[in-house]
């Protein structure tokens, strides 16, 4: 009889992974989520000059939990006009996705759910079917600011995919492989694909902010104009989900920014204890939490016009010179990546002195024809 | 018992792809067909992965289940919500579809059933060195061809609907 790992029979071990895998994504989103609420109440209120939670428990550090209890404990609550298999679907729908998304992580040296030789594929893919559950929630809310919010949400996913994609490609044309392990693997020691690819780099973060309605660009749940879009008539563990799926997502996109541009778990000492990856890989993600919140306390929410035209007008042409550039280098010189960098920091640099020229000029056109209009 | 999981899995995704489909016709709603139709979608992928083409599961979700059924309902939105039931029903030109349906099943039936041996499918065909050779070297002309039409068919979309500046 073969035997598989701890001794236990490969037939049992099969789906005992699978549960003990699944418990331990949902415990890491879970969890994830609670940290990253108290993590991002603190970080805004230290860069508003404030104090934050302070009084349940030490350091305000239950304050989350209790939030949670409380959430947990709320009536169920659907109007009566609402949709109600639609209504009840949706939060489930915008979960799984980002659920799913965990098996392709790689964590440290062998643990991964599953080494899928079409890993960034599959997270790409699951983190577009996010959008569909944000919609029927929207929907079936029947509520006009709420289907205002889906609609504002499948505009914006449909749109910012296109960048973020194409960004992706970049760095699967330089790595070769679109296995997150074999990504992972192919950046030992400082050889980053940031430092290669950093305007690939900064296009994914920005789309990655988007595509997770993510401050400056929450529209879809702008609480101030929409009175928080599709989630108005969500309440307690429904609206939590959502919650719950947006960080997650937030997660998710940081660990492939870490994955794709920051070597994974690459760090010190990984060679002599593999397990060491783990914590090198969650300290890189939460930097780049921490990132998205610092954003999100500085930044102003955009309008959706701005929205749009930074996509279409900006992000799309950039991310697609960017990735004829890159593959006409890497056609020419096969052997090294040096010029692709080259041409990479170049534009990044070009993307950075010329976006705020261009946006003055066009901000100065735009006033000219308001004023000879008037 | 490994062996068993395929066909269990088969099964599943055979009888929900049938089932969601069937619903897409007959529900009362629109949009709970095109809901069922993204679920039809993600099965097809499912068939996909048992099939060893996971390229092709992920492009089917992505295109098909993130994009398209994502554009129906964003034209579905805009009906109202009515409170209709959900129940199944017959469309009222039954009979005009059965004359139509029936022969067309009829050659379905008869070539699904004419297969006895299975296609011989070449290891990992639906990976992704395989599928990006055929399309992008052995199929490369039709492949620009149909990327013309596509382009052509967004520059006439937006021709269309683009106003007058006024």
């Amino acid at each position: 009889m073969p035997l598989g790992p701890f001794g236990i029979d490969p037939v049992i071990w099969a789906p005992l992974r699978l549960v003990i895998a699944v418990l331990l994504v949902v415990g890491l989103v879970f969890n994830g989520a609670l940290a990253q609420i108290y993590l991002e109440r603190k970080i805004q209120a230290i860069i508003q000059d404030r104090l934050g939670p302070l009084h349940t428990g030490p350091w305000g550090l239950l304050q989350t939990f209790a939030d949670a209890i409380k959430l947990l404990g709320k009536e169920d609550i659907r109007a009566r006009l609402t949709d109600k298999w639609f209504f009840l679907a949706a939060p489930s729908i915008v979960f799984s996705p980002m659920l799913a998304s965990y098996v392709v992580i790689p964590f440290a040296p062998g643990i991964v759910g599953a080494d899928l030789n079409v890993g960034l594929l599959y997270m790409t893919t699951l983190g577009s079917m996010t959008v569909l559950g944000i919609v029927i929630a929207g929907w079936a809310s029947n509520n006009k600011y709420s289907l205002i919010g889906g609609l504002r949400s499948a505009g914006q996913l449909i749109s910012y995919e296109v960048p973020q994609i194409l960004s992706l490609v970049t760095v699967v044309l330089v790595v070769g492989t679109l296995s997150m392990v074999g990504i992972a693997e192919s950046q030992p020691g400082w050889q980053l694909n940031v430092l290669v690819l950093p305007l690939a780099f900064v296009t994914y973060f920005i789309a990655g902010l988007a595509e997770t309605n993510r401050a400056p660009f929450d529209l879809p749940e702008a609480e101030s104009e929409l009175v928080a879009g599709f989630l108005t008539e969500y309440s307690g563990m429904r609206w939590a989900i959502f919650f719950l799926a947006e960080y997650g997502e937030v997660t998710v996109v940081s660990s492939i920014v870490t994955t794709l541009w920051f070597g994974a778990w690459h760090g010190p000492f990984v060679e002599v204890f593999p397990l060491i990856g783990v914590l090198w890989f969650t300290l890189k993600t939460y930097l780049f939490v921490l990132v998205f919140m610092w954003i999100r306390a500085t930044l102003p929410r955009l309008r959706i016009d701005q929205l749009m035209s930074l996509c279409w007008k900006v992000l799309i042409p950039l991310t697609l010179t960017n990735l004829v550039i890159t593959a006409t280098l890497l056609l020419v010189f096969p052997s090294t990546v040096v010029p692709v960098a080259i041409a990479n920091w170049l534009l990044l640099a070009a993307f950075v002195v010329l976006l705020p020229y261009v946006q003055r000029r066009r901000l100065v056109a735009l006033r000219e024809r308001l004023r000879t209009a008037a | 018992m490994l062996d068993l999981i395929e066909p269990a899995l088969f099964a599943v995704l055979t009888i929900a792809i049938v089932a969601a489909g069937a619903g897409v016709v007959l529900a009362n709603r629109i949009t709970t067909s095109a809901l069922l139709m993204a679920f039809t979608f993600l099965n097809i992928a499912g068939m996909f992965v048992l099939l060893g083409a996971e390229t092709v599961a992920m492009f089917q979700v992505l295109i098909y289940v993130g994009a398209i059924t994502v554009l129906i309902l964003y034209g579905v939105m805009f009906t109202p919500q009515s409170p209709r039931p959900y129940g199944l029903f017959f469309q009222t030109q039954k009979y005009w579809a059965a004359l139509l349906v029936v022969p067309i099943a009829i050659i379905v039936a008869l070539i699904a059933f004419s297969f006895r041996d299975s296609a011989t499918v070449g290891a990992k065909g639906g990976d992704l060195l395989p599928l990006a050779t055929s399309v992008f070297r052995d199929f490369a002309f039709p492949f620009e061809v149909a990327s013309v039409l596509l382009l052509a068919a967004m520059v006439g979309a937006i021709v269309l609907v683009k106003r007058d500046e006024d």
